[in-house]
């Protein structure tokens, strides 16, 4: 690998800090001719980023890995400037005339697996890392980076072969004078691997929700304060407000993130019979936002007591029963699905917040990972086959409990790697004396 | 000199892969020539004196199923039968037969003798001759030179052979038989990965020294099973025990001092032996916090006192095996009538074959049993009647037919040996097969009679009486599925009362018969079925209660299907490919898999990075095409 690569490691964009990222022999070079010295190694240097006539580009943090110790097991150095995109323009215009390329999207992971710093699931995670919208989820993936999911899966897929090592040689070694495992002690540690899929794929959806964010949609019936609501969760005024009936025609848009979870926001047209084209178009917009919505915001009048969410929605929704300061009831969670505010005050929208978290499965209390759908559906097909095994072992079914845990195993390769039956051969050669 | 005949099919060796392959191709119609060392030893059974077990009698019932000879004289031979893991489910039942190894051997060469296009003859081959990669002819020691359309060499521990007993070594190919050592060398000069495998034999015993009553007797089953679908017990001839003793902490005592002069240790032997099966010094140095192993003590045959502790492989010198025997419970005052050897041979890379079992590299040159690093008798045969049949077919231009992993435990043996190559002896265990539920012993004959009579290997007879049974089978399913079990009636009530299962709707007597509490005796007894049916209900039950599972099983088979149906590129770069990591890449590299299929069979092969390969295969085919 004799090319060093650099590229932009910030998103695109205006941001607090940018950072350019340089991997390969020239780093040390590089820092020569940029910083006038190269930095001690692994420590925060402060310095100017110097062109050799002396142009100052821009100034900031240096930080230097060398070479096996680094993200891509080569020499790195990495700059955080200012996230000016100008300046990090120039300081990657001066790179290219130092015997420096622009690096291929992904060529940093790739120099990393190519030097064995990654598996799979922690490529994957880098991925993830790089397109998360939100600290949270970053800090999700960085978990999972560490190899802390992959380590976890690990576990369980050693859990899983342990098992399988004895279950596979009471079948195929059934003659020879082998402990076997009771069923009792089987049952104990299906029990106890169904116990860690289950807190894996809660930690694992978690991190998903994190990264793809939550799209709830506020509806309700005309003129119950739908887009003063919207307005008061933006902290802006997005949608116009009267107090006419059908003032908002078409669906409206909004982004916010509560404390990390990316939430999109959209306010639709309040469902009513309308002869109004344009109203009756609105409306059908809304409903479209309501089927494709991960959760509704559902408002209605606090005074109207006859007010119910549409059965359609039931199980999505969010009751905000609004409008409390006419009726002098007390903001706040009613229940967890049930939340009395002021749009106008913003009374009792600090609990509403708290409540689409509970429903991002945001619980306080969880370290999440950085789950990846795929992920999250071979463990929860790696559970069923548990949970089957788990049952053809009370029906004192052998081959069947071998048979589930045989699809466990796989399942649990999609994430970790196949362990093939020859090795499951060998690890039983390994812990038992076989053969007559 | 020439042989004044030509023959379509020459198959080397008279062991129980080249028997197969000799029947196999002269059953579909191939001028065949059997060219064995020794006309006497056909069908001889050079290890212990047992067909079958667990994993392996499901390839017997197989090569039984396509026409094959094995089970049919087992069956003759057998002179005691038990079911293995009768207690567990139905797909992992086995069965294995101790066999007298006289009876077994005559009943191979009668069926050998008598088969038309098969002409035996005693020569040992030294040579080849080859025609621009392809072979022509094979020579003897004679002088001899044989022309025939395709060949199958089955040379099980003869190649290159050598045995070891302690300090002391020679060549040969079995004890009391010469190596084949000319063509060895002949081998090794062609484009073939050669390599060395181990496997041994106890010492064999005299049953007048030893103390039975100081045995645990194991009798067999009663009733007692049979092996091919064609015989029934009435064929068995006088059935007698095994026994059972161990060794003890006296016998490890004197095994170890005996390790100083071990082939094994001291480095003489440089082929890998099988891991479940290892020598007892090799036990004992391995689990050296066992205090006892078991002996498994098997009689040679009804007219000899010979026995075969099975259990206790050794190439330990002759003093310490004959004081460690004598340390042997039974055995304190046992003769040893021929001493434990290790026995060490040429085997070939089996991922230098197709799965016709053809090499890759010489044309119409096939190999069969332990030259592909394979052990057993049973793996043998199932690889003799494969490499047999497509020679047979190769010459008469017909395509290649090998069955699929989901069709045959044969199938798995052969997907893999040439994917996964062997890195010690390779033998069949129920685990290797992912269909395992539907690879079963009682349905041998369904899956492969039919494509087997197709294929010319199952002769009318066979195929009538498997008619028969199949046609009862669908009676019985029929029957099944179409009662329907109405709530309070005659037959509700005499179910509940049978099975204890409670009835409390209309239901399907197929749906019923799900319920695990149901078993066929129920059926019968409640007047459904007659006792008649009833062997043919419990194989239909079996299909039942595994129904969820087999469907399940269909989708990997299909998804399986697509993934062989996606063909990688001879010459793909695994090095371009991002995303893959380094020991996958290694992999794939030594592979080399022809198919996403074969890819995805790789150890820590994941989902995604199969899907790499599908896209860089498929970006590798359209730059090909575009350059």
């Amino acid at each position: 690998m004799s090319e060093t690569i650099c590229a932009i490691a910030t998103p695109p964009g205006r941001g607090g800090i940018g950072i350019v990222r340089i991997s390969g022999p020239a780093c040390r070079n590089v820092a020569q001719t940029l910083l006038g010295n190269v930095p001690p190694p692994r420590s925060a240097t402060h310095s100017d980023f110097c062109t050799t006539e002396g142009e100052i580009l821009d100034s900031g943090i240096a930080l230097y890995f060398p070479s096996p110790a680094s993200y891509t097991g080569e020499d790195v150095l990495e700059l955080q400037g200012h996230g000016s995109p100008v300046a990090l323009d120039r300081i990657v215009g001066y790179l290219l005339e130092q015997d420096v390329r622009l690096a291929n999207p992904g060529e940093f992971t790739e120099r990393a697996f190519r030097n064995d710093k990654l598996d799979l699931a922690q490529a994957e995670a880098v991925a993830d890392l790089i397109a998360s919208g939100s600290a949270e989820a970053a800090r999700a993936a960085t978990r999972s980076l560490s190899g802390e999911f992959s380590r976890r899966v690990r576990e369980l897929d050693q859990g899983v072969l342990m098992l399988r090592i004895f279950i596979e040689s009471a079948i195929d070694f059934a003659e020879e004078e082998i402990d076997f495992l009771g069923d009792q002690e089987q049952q104990k540690q299906l029990a106890e691997m169904q116990a860690l899929v289950e807190s894996l794929i809660e930690r694992s959806s978690a991190g998903l929700t994190m990264q793809l964010g939550l799209d709830v949609a506020i509806a309700g019936d005309p003129n119950v304060g739908k887009s003063s609501l919207l307005n008061q969760l933006l902290g802006e005024d997005r949608a116009i407000v009267t107090a006419t009936a059908g003032t908002t025609r078409d669906t409206l848009h909004g982004e916010l993130s509560i404390d990390g979870l990316p939430v999109r926001l959209t306010d639709t047209a309040g469902l009513r019979e309308s002869d109004d084209p344009i109203e009756v178009m609105g409306m059908e917009r809304a409903e479209a936002a309501l089927e494709q919505a991960d959760c509704v915001l559902w408002v209605v009048d606090d005074e109207d007591v006859n007010a119910a969410v549409p059965e359609a929605y039931q199980t999505k929704a969010l009751t905000v029963s609004n409008k409390c300061d006419l009726t002098g009831r007390e903001p706040g969670a009613v229940n967890d699905k049930v939340f009395r505010t002021c749009a106008l005050t913003g009374a009792g929208l600090d609990e509403l917040r708290e409540g689409l978290k509970g429903v991002a499965g945001f619980r306080s209390g969880i370290d999440a990972f950085a789950g990846r759908p795929r992920h999250i559906a071979s463990l929860k097909r790696t559970h069923n086959a548990l949970v089957t095994a788990a049952n053809e072992l009370s029906a004192l079914q052998g081959e069947l409990v071998a048979e589930n845990l045989r699809v466990a195993h796989e399942c649990l390769g999609e994430i970790v790697g196949v362990t093939t039956s020859d090795d499951l051969l060998g690890e039983i050669f390994a812990t038992f004396c076989i053969g007559k | 000199m020439k042989y004044p005949t030509a023959f379509d099919v020459i198959v080397i060796g008279g062991g129980h892969a080249g028997v197969e392959a000799a029947l196999a191709s002269a059953r579909v119609g191939a001028s065949t020539l059997l060219l064995t060392q020794a006309i006497e030893t056909i069908g001889q059974m050079s290890c212990n004196p047992a067909i079958g077990g667990i994993g392996k009698s499901h390839l017997v019932r197989e090569i039984d199923a396509l026409g094959g000879t094995m089970a049919i004289a087992a069956d003759q031979a057998g002179i005691h039968f038990r079911t293995l893991n009768n207690s567990k489910g139905p797909a992992v039942r086995a069965t294995r037969a101790q066999a007298d190894r006289v009876l077994y051997r005559n009943a191979i060469r009668q069926v050998v003798e008598r088969q038309p296009n098969l002409t035996i003859y005693q020569d040992m081959m030294v040579d080849l001759t080859l025609k621009s990669d392809r072979i022509v002819s094979v020579s003897t020691r004679l002088g001899m030179e044989i022309e025939g359309g395709a060949v199958v060499l089955t040379t099980g521990t003869f190649l290159g052979g050598r045995i070891f007993v302690g300090s002391e070594q020679h060549t040969g190919g079995r004890a009391g038989d010469p190596a084949s050592l000319e063509l060895s060398e002949k081998l090794r000069t062609l484009p073939l990965a050669a390599g060395r495998l181990k496997t041994g034999t106890p010492p064999r015993i005299d049953g007048s020294s030893v103390d039975f009553t100081k045995l645990e007797e194991q009798p067999g089953d009663e009733p007692r099973p049979v092996m091919s679908f064609l015989s029934s017990s009435d064929v068995h001839p006088r059935q007698i025990s095994c026994h059972i003793t161990h060794t003890n902490p006296q016998t490890h005592e004197v095994i170890r001092r005996g390790l100083d002069r071990s082939p094994m240790f001291s480095g003489d032997i440089e082929g890998v032996g099988p891991r479940y099966c290892p020598s007892i010094e090799d036990k004992i140095v391995r689990f050296a916090e066992r205090d006892q192993h078991q002996i498994f003590v098997e009689p040679e045959g009804l007219q000899t006192t010979e026995l075969y502790p099975n259990g206790i492989s050794t190439s330990l010198s002759f003093d310490i095996q004959y004081e460690a025997v004598r340390t042997i419970r039974g055995f304190e005052n046992a003769h040893i009538t021929r001493p434990g050897y290790a026995i060490e041979y040429d085997f070939f890379d089996p991922r230098g074959l197709m799965p016709s079992l053809e090499t890759k590299s010489i044309e119409n040159l096939f190999f069969a049993g332990q030259i592909n690093g394979t052990t057993g008798y049973e793996e043998a045969a199932a690889q003799g009647l494969v490499a047999g049949l497509n020679a047979a077919r190769k010459v008469a231009g017909q395509t290649a037919w090998v069955p699929q992993r989901h069709e045959a435990y044969i199938g798995v043996l052969i997907d893999d040996l040439t994917t996964m190559g062997a890195n010690e002896p390779y033998r069949m265990f129920t685990s290797r097969a992912e269909y395992r539920l539907r690879l079963r012993q009682d349905n041998a004959d369904l899956r492969l009679t039919p494509v087997g009579r197709e294929l010319g290997l199952v002769t009318e007879d066979r195929f009538k009486t498997f008619v028969a049974r199949r046609d009862r089978l669908d009676k019985c399913n029929s029957v099944l599925a179409g009662t329907t079990v109405y709530l309070n009636s005659d037959l509700a009530n005499k179910l509940s009362k049978e099975t204890g299962e409670a009835i409390s709707r209309d239901v399907s007597l197929l749906d019923f018969a799900k319920r695990p509490g149901v078993r066929a005796e129920h059926l019968t007894a409640s007047g459904v079925f007659t006792d008649k049916d009833e062997a043919y209900l419990v194989q239909a039950l079996i299909d039942v209660k595994y129904q969820g599972y087999l469907r399940r099983q269909d989708q990997a088979i299909e998804r399986s299907k697509e993934q062989m149906g996606i063909k990688l590129p001879i010459d793909m770069e695994f090095e371009g490919i991002d995303g893959l990591s380094n020991e996958l890449r290694e992999k794939l590299e030594k592979v080399r898999p022809s198919t996403l299929g074969k890819a995805a069979s790789i150890p820590g092969m994941t989902p995604a990075a199969l899907s790499l390969l599908s896209v860089h295969a498929k970006r590798h085919s359209g730059l090909r095409k575009t350059a």
